[in-house]
């Protein structure tokens, strides 16, 4: 019954691999954009207020709900909320299944646009792209067109194909080999890495002639745009994308954290290097490159949206400057460390499902969630032209974050946050303040700095209204368009498979698939819990006040007590 | 196009930079620190 779970082997391990999930495109290619077109440089001040009360607060909470599954033996969601809510609210693990679609969703599209920034990689070395970019802007853009579009082809196969296969068979070779040997090691080597070639780039680009005018589109303020509310709701967006919250990846990493292993230095230093990674190499790269070489005004690098500037005008950007093709490679090289991170921890916490609710075999979790991924990847590469993307995008990648992210905060402050850390259903360790909640008491287990003071009414009240407001203002604005589907035009018509059909009908249709993996999903989590079923055996009673990281020995002690009763 | 960067700009440039890299500073000092 009691299976061993893994834990981090070092501190660095866990803090490096909740960066690297972290950092990823959004860095590089959003936050820029964002910057440029919501105030320049005083976005930064928006920016930094929705980072001390969204950011960092969200991020504590989501370790504090990990250390809590784990805890338990459990690294996900659904059980956890089971566990927290007890046996007689059933609604609970249920409820805790849109912590689990984030990372469904997302992944049957991002392993595939990782493996662009491979293929891309791949061609910078090769100086193919060099030849490409030799012919100008406009070829570049045909060269990915052509490439994502299944079009450029190694013999009968289509070289997309080919590099999703072969990034496909590298995040699960590292995901197969578990969480210390592959996700510890694989960020502990990659982190460094990527932070160096942001660095060279950085130099590189500060060195360029003329940079002070592509760097002032960047960075000069315009303090009458903070008067906008629209800026103060784009730069919360971004630190709640940037960071990698309400995905359920920081709550499934905290869960393989050490008894009386700090949390609140460890979360602070991850969230600390992605905003390096952000402020640094996102917003010095990017924008003045593209403006001072390629003479894009900033709502041109807006319309090209993320693959438009990462995949077409960087290289060409590179390409024209001396040593283009080594450019070209560093450019991607840092893509790649950052989407090999990031995708892996998208993955972990579907894998964590299977092993700790299912309990499937580490080998079982990952042949099942492979299987799962390849088939749901399918949708994202023949339906990318008919919007398959899109959809999957606003779901699992923008809208059920701020949904779940909106859950934690109030499971947190309003549930854990009520309860006393030495009451019988609490899992704190017993040696915690008596008079603190279960929920702080959790977050300051074996804290290296202490929580400040100041910071817990940020947490308990400020954080989740800020999330409220900023869920119920993006439904109402960008968001209802895109549910209703009002955006698209009656007439538009998308092509899938060779066939033709209306992009609403299809759309719909889509929608109808995703609600269909909700449900399975859903069935997969009753099954895991049903009465007298291994997952449910998994509460017991008995571990709540156990002394803290003396758990088997405490269990071996209860066995030979009750033998010798006998 | 033509815009030119301001002291205004480089004041928020760099201190920004300045605050990020002074946040990771003073949190990998304390992960490295011997207990």
């Amino acid at each position: 019954m009691s299976q061993k779970r893994e834990n981090w082997g070092s501190k660095i391990g866990v803090i490096l691999a909740v960066a690297g999930s972290a950092v990823g495109l959004g860095n590089f290619l959003r936050f820029p954009v964002q910057a440029a077109t919501n105030g320049g440089g005083a976005f930064i001040i928006p920016y930094l207020i929705a980072f001390l009360l969204l950011g960092i607060p969200l991020a504590w909470m989501e370790w504090t709900l990990g250390r809590y599954a784990g805890r338990h033996n459990y690294g996900t969601a659904p059980s956890t909320l089971h566990i927290i809510f007890g046996k007689k609210k059933p609604w609970a693990k249920h409820l805790g299944s849109i912590g689990l679609l984030p990372p469904l969703f997302i992944v049957f599209y991002y392993v595939f646009i990782q493996s662009w920034i491979l293929a891309f990689a791949y061609y910078s070395l090769t100086g193919k792209l060099m030849e490409v970019t030799a012919q100008g802007s406009a070829a570049v853009t045909q060269f990915f067109g052509d490439f994502i579009m299944l079009k450029t082809c190694v013999g009968p196969i289509p070289s997309a194909i080919i590099f999703f296969l072969i990034t496909f068979a590298c995040n699960m070779t590292v995901l197969a080999l578990g969480v210390r040997k592959g996700i510890e090691r694989v960020n502990k080597i990659c982190m460094p890495i990527l932070l160096f070639l942001g660095v060279l780039l950085v130099i590189r680009v500060l060195t360029l002639p003329d940079i002070g005018k592509g760097l002032a589109f960047m960075w000069n303020p315009n303090f009458s745009e903070l008067a906008n509310p629209k800026v103060w709701m784009a730069a919360a967006g971004q630190v709640f994308f940037t960071m990698s919250l309400g995905m359920g990846i920081i709550w499934c990493y905290a869960s393989y954290l050490k008894p009386k292993e700090d949390l609140v230095l460890s979360s602070l230093t991850a969230s600390a290097t992605n905003g390096l990674a952000e402020i640094i190499i996102g917003g010095t790269v990017v924008i003045p490159i593209a403006v001072i070489i390629a003479g894009a005004n900033i709502e041109e690098c807006a319309k090209l949206g993320t693959f438009g500037l990462g995949f077409q005008t960087m290289p060409y950007v590179f390409g024209t400057l001396p040593l283009g093709g080594a450019l070209q490679a560093l450019w991607f090289a840092l893509l790649f460390f950052a989407g090999i991170t990031s995708a892996i921890s998208i993955i972990q916490p579907l894998i964590s499902f299977c092993e700790d609710d299912l309990k499937f075999t580490r080998k079982k979790s990952v042949a099942t969630i492979s299987t799962i991924i390849f088939i749901g990847s399918l949708t994202a590469i023949f339906g990318l032209a008919a919007g398959t993307v899109d959809e999957l995008d606003f779901w699992g990648g923008t809208f059920l974050l701020v949904v779940f992210g909106a859950i934690q905060a109030i499971i947190f402050s309003f549930v854990l946050g009520r309860r006393k850390a030495n009451a019988p259903e609490s899992c704190a360790d017993a040696s915690a303040d008596p008079d603190e909640n279960e929920a702080f008491a959790l977050m300051n287990e074996g804290a290296q700095i202490k929580l400040p003071r100041f910071f817990k009414p940020i947490i308990q009240y400020v954080c989740p209204a800020y999330l409220i407001i900023l869920l119920v203002s993006y439904t109402f604005t960008d968001g209802l368009p895109l549910i209703t589907l009002s955006n698209i035009p009656a007439d538009a018509k998308v092509t899938f498979l060779g066939s033709e059909f209306s992009q609403l009908y299809f759309t719909w249709g889509f929608r109808g698939f995703m609600l269909l993996l909700v449900v399975l999903l859903n069935i997969a989590i009753a099954y895991a819990w049903r009465k007298g079923g291994t997952a449910e055996m998994g509460r017991d009673a008995g571990i709540h006040k156990m002394p803290l990281g003396k758990s088997d020995e405490y269990i071996n002690r209860l066995a030979n007590k009750k033998k010798k009763e006998k | 196009m033509d815009a030119e960067f301001t002291t205004g700009g480089l004041i928020f440039m760099l201190t920004s930079w300045a605050a990020i890299i002074g946040l990771c500073i003073f949190c990998f000092s304390k992960v490295f620190k011997k207990k």
